[in-house]
């Protein structure tokens, strides 16, 4: 079955034709194509996006009402920045609240969005990915003392949380490895059941050394520059950032006082705060 | 131009994950894109518990709702249960999507012709296990190059 692009268009039942077009029309901002154009003997609406994907609504005399156990179905509108801006003043002048994201906690950071219900009720998410989401975003903590090297087993992997990443023991030395996720800014979590890294907002997962595994295409999670003083104490300097293709034995840090990073082969990435950047997040972009 | 880029995902709720995924997979050629998780505490908890696929440029999640919307009858094959999703395929494959329907036993209505004013062909239309309404159909606006939907890889 070859598909074509494969999403054609979506459908939905309402009410008030008029009302429902109006509503997709200068509220969600859709573009109408036209009336009646589809083989539905009740009255009908086309309107479009900007790709090959377009939304139909077919006025009925009742609509069921929007099933409450299943609010788990949506549908998520994806709009620009300067789109999504729009939106907002748009929604806010046609009276809906758009400020607050009910969901927040569980975006990433830079990801965008709106809840609203059309006139029957149904749910949409209007959703915008800013340039914060690929940001490098820095902790705030600075140096961070991590104690003895020897309190660190082949194989663990302790969080700091202050500080946004992992120390990571290998065989090889230790990494420390930035918590954030190279895909959109989302903070991994450490699955000790299952030895990798996993970011719960769109299910990337990282082995322990941070090298992405699964076909989303990401990035290795980013290292920081740390070492080991000469009384053998692991320091980790979160303010700084390294870029890297894969995994290499030379990213590890040797365990034995005096122990340095070697930042052959790594890129140092520039980075902002993440206060900062989250503040800005909060006003939409 | 319109505002809005394109649709970014849908949630599609279901009564069975593994039902679900053996008909969006098998029968339709969804691919399995972000396993979340199939974790049955998470359900005791009351935690939503969804899988994300793609569909050619399409992501969807599939949620579990055990106590779902009521099935619609048995011989409704063509309405909508909250919303219908309808996928294009060439012109020239449709006569093999309707073989591939009858079989994998998938009740259809159609085909149905479009009024020709209009960019749709021809549709069938069908439902999933859990009762949510499809349609696939070719669209005479094929060979037309809109903008692409962006990928990223979100559910
Ligand atoms: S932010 Fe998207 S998977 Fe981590």
């Amino acid at each position: 079955m070859a598909l074509n692009g494969a999403f054609s268009h979506l459908v939905v039942e309402c009410a008030d034709l008029e009302k429902s077009e109006a509503f997709y029309r200068d509220v969600i901002g859709l573009d109408v194509v036209g009336r009646n154009l589809v083989a539905d003997n009740r009255p009908n609406s086309l309107l479009a996006t900007n790709t090959r994907q377009r939304l139909l609504l077919v006025e009925t005399g009742e609509v069921p009402p929007y099933p409450g156990s299943g609010g788990s179905i949506h549908h998520a509108w994806l709009l620009t920045i300067e789109q999504f801006k729009a939106a907002r003043d748009r929604l806010e002048a046609a009276g809906f609240s758009s400020g607050i994201d009910p969901r927040q906690s569980f975006r990433a950071v830079g990801e965008y969005n709106m809840d609203i219900h059309d006139p029957d009720g149904n749910r949409f998410q209007i959703q915008a990915f800013g340039e914060e989401g690929t940001e490098i975003l820095r902790s705030g903590a600075g140096t961070v003392m991590m104690g003895h090297m020897d309190d660190f087993a082949v194989g663990s992997v302790t969080h700091n949380r202050k500080g946004r990443f992992f120390l990571v023991r290998e065989d090889e030395g230790f990494l420390a490895v930035s918590s954030w996720c190279t895909h959109k800014n989302g903070l991994t979590i450490w699955q000790k059941e299952s030895w990798h890294f996993y970011c719960p907002f769109h299910g990337a997962k990282y082995d322990r050394k941070g090298c992405y595994v699964g076909h989303m295409g990401c990035q290795p999670m980013r290292l920081h520059p740390m070492q080991i003083d000469a009384l053998g104490q692991v320091v980790v300097d979160t303010n700084r950032f390294f870029g890297r293709s894969g995994f290499e034995a030379a990213q590890a840090v040797p365990a034995e006082p005096g122990g340095k990073f070697d930042e052959t082969g790594l890129t140092e990435l520039p980075a902002c705060d993440e206060k900062e950047v989250r503040e800005r997040a909060k006003t939409g972009g | 131009m319109a505002d809005v880029e394109t649709l970014s995902h849908s949630g599609i709720s279901v009564h069975d994950l593994k039902e679900a995924e053996d008909f969006y997979c098998g029968i339709l050629g969804a691919q399995v894109h972000g396993a979340v998780n199939f974790v049955t505490e998470d359900t005791l908890k009351g935690r939503s518990v969804h899988q994300s696929y793609t569909l050619g440029d399409f992501l969807f999640a599939l949620v579990l709702a055990p106590d779902f919307m009521p099935m619609p009858p048995a011989d409704k094959l063509m309405g909508v249960n909250g919303f219908r999703h309808a996928f294009a395929v060439r012109h020239a494959d449709f006569d093999a999507t309707i073989a591939r329907l009858k079989a994998a036993g998938v009740p259809f209505k159609g085909p149905v012709g479009h009024p020709d004013k209009g960019p749709f062909g021809e549709s069938v239309y069908f439902k999933d296990p859990s009762g949510n309404f499809l349609e696939l159909l070719w669209r005479r606006d094929e060979n037309v190059d809109y903008a692409k939907a962006p990928q990223l890889d979100v559910g």
